[in-house]
């Protein structure tokens, strides 16, 4: 589903990233850790075609991003949902009206936005709250509508940077039970946090980064067994040996 | 665009011009006050257009005889006169008719002519030019030509008439167009500016559009029409005012001001093209800022 073979980026001659490689299969939930600077939002970026890498080869559902002219990148992306750490809502339109955006722009019928936008919204937890305003909610609340816009047109990638960083911990709760059951249903997520209480307890495959360079990766020994994620890291592309026992 | 044509394109360019409302405002002034100077100087261009056509169908030569010419000369040189090139009609002026109308012309001041004596008058050739010759350089080479025929005495015509019209016409022509030009720079380049003002204040719901797969026609659709719109009502307006001062202003006062042929408003023909080549002027402007913005 995405494969990054020796990705490099720099800022001003300065690293961002430095030969990052790993595979992420479909239907698997990856978070990328690691402190402020680490690279992950580059990384998300360059995944999402937002900036461009200086070396190496990204294949994102089996096309070769540095092939792809700029015209196809919206069509790229329309297959990647992405939520962020500042929800990027637009405080002038209602929760609604958000959600809809993101139909509008690949296209979807009229007729069907109001049936698909009120369907995500309850999915989320949040149908009552389809005419307010983002600034008339909660962070936790608009969180769960970035969520909601980035999955309604049903991605096959979740992209999500940060998205719990300015939420209280029962809200940052709820978001990441609604990136699992997004996850359970088949969209494969990709979390970049440094929120490693919930990386700890999500139990789920993490890539550790420092200084633009995978330190660590791999998948906590109490879950090698588990079939959901049965991708052995000796398969790993990144070379790196991931430690055993620890998470 | 699946489902998403012109009408959703016209609803965001109207959510965007009540959105940024006051901006707007006064982009459509802006523009109208281009739009004035551009619609005033065509009320110009049409009226000294219309006067300069009457000056040139209004020219014409004399070409005087020489004395002792038989029926059958006269006759062989005005056949050879009509059918120069130019020379769109030709009338025979015997020397008595001339006389006569001479005395017609000073009707009062008869005096004047008493003790002439013989008629001093030739018989002469009265054309009228065709409009298409009205160039002072071809007037001159047609006179030069007819004054060599055998029995021509002189050929003379408006010659400082003909140079008017024919300065006119440059002036008219060379002028206008290089006014066109830069009025209509103008208007992309306000346009563009609004526009760009419009983008600026929606910054961050184009960013989020291009995140979530939006495509660039997409962004850029409602954006053209806001600048189409914007140029279409300033001109309107434009056209609109001059419309206002040139009814609301008495007829008489405009004849007085505008003598001897009065001042005609634009054509209906010319405010419709006016309107079309200020919107096309917009779609320009908008195109310009949202491709740099874009990029």
């Amino acid at each position: 589903m995405i494969q990054l073979y020796r990705v490099t980026k720099y800022y001003d001659g300065v690293p961002a990233l430095r030969n990052v490689s790993f595979t992420i299969d479909k239907g698997e939930f990856v978070f990328i850790t690691g402190p402020s600077g680490a690279g992950k939002t580059t990384l998300l970026k360059i995944i999402f075609c937002a900036e461009h890498a200086d070396e190496g080869q990204i294949i994102l559902q089996g096309m070769n991003t540095f092939r792809l002219k700029s015209s196809s990148i919206p069509y790229l992306r329309r297959n990647i949902g992405f939520v962020f750490q500042d929800y990027k809502l637009l405080p002038h339109k209602t929760v609604f009206d958000n959600i809809a955006l993101a139909l509008k722009v690949v296209g979807t019928p009229y007729g069907e936005i109001g049936r698909r936008v009120y369907q995500i919204l309850k999915n989320v937890g949040m149908q009552d709250k389809r005419h307010l305003t983002p600034p008339k909610l909660s962070g936790g609340e608009q969180q769960k509508v970035a969520v909601a816009r980035a999955l309604v047109n049903e991605p096959q990638i979740l992209l999500a940077d940060e998205p719990t960083g300015n939420l209280d911990p029962q809200s940052a709760q709820e978001v990441f039970r609604l990136f699992r059951d997004i996850n359970m249903k088949g969209t494969t997520v990709l979390v970049a946090t440094h929120d490693w209480e919930t990386v700890k307890k999500m139990q789920r495959r993490i890539i550790t980064m420092e200084r633009g360079v995978v330190t660590d990766e791999g998948i906590p020994s109490y879950l090698k067994s588990s079939r959901l994620h049965s991708r052995k890291p000796e398969e790993d592309v990144s070379g790196t040996v991931p430690r055993e026992g620890e998470p | 665009m699946r489902g998403y044509g012109l009408f959703y394109f016209v609803t965001e360019a109207f959510n965007g011009l009540r959105a940024n409302s006051l901006v707007n405002l006064l982009a459509v002034g802006t523009i109208s006050m281009a739009m004035l100077i551009v619609s005033f100087f065509l009320i110009v261009f049409f009226n000294v257009q219309s006067t300069v056509s009457r000056l040139g169908e209004r020219l014409e030569m004399s070409v005087y005889l020489k004395d002792g010419l038989t029926q059958h000369e006269k006759d062989f040189l005005f056949s050879r006169i009509k059918a120069e090139l130019g020379v769109k009609k030709a009338t025979y002026l015997s020397k008595a008719d001339a006389l006569s109308l001479f005395k017609k012309e000073l009707q009062g001041q008869e005096a004047l002519i008493q003790g002439l004596g013989e008629n001093p008058l030739p018989d002469s050739f009265e054309l009228t030019i065709d409009r298409r010759f009205a160039e002072s350089e071809q007037l001159e080479a047609l006179s030069k030509k007819i004054a060599g025929y055998p029995g021509v005495e002189d050929v003379s015509y408006g010659k400082q008439n003909a140079e008017i019209v024919s300065a006119l016409y440059k002036l008219l022509i060379y002028g206008g167009t290089a006014l066109a030009i830069l009025l209509g720079v103008s208007v992309v380049f306000i346009i563009s500016n609004s526009v760009r003002l419009a983008l600026y204040s929606r910054g961050q719901e184009i960013e989020l559009m291009q995140w979530i797969g939006a495509t660039r026609g997409f962004i850029q659709g409602p954006f053209l029409i806001e600048g189409t719109l914007l140029a279409m009502l300033g001109t309107a307006l434009a056209v609109g005012i001059l419309a206002a001062f040139y009814y609301a202003i008495p007829t008489e006062v405009v004849r007085f001001l505008s003598r001897p042929n009065g001042l005609d408003f634009l054509p209906l023909s010319v405010v419709a093209y006016m309107i079309v080549a200020g919107s096309i002027l917009g779609f320009i402007g908008g195109l310009v800022s949202v491709s740099k913005f874009l990029d």
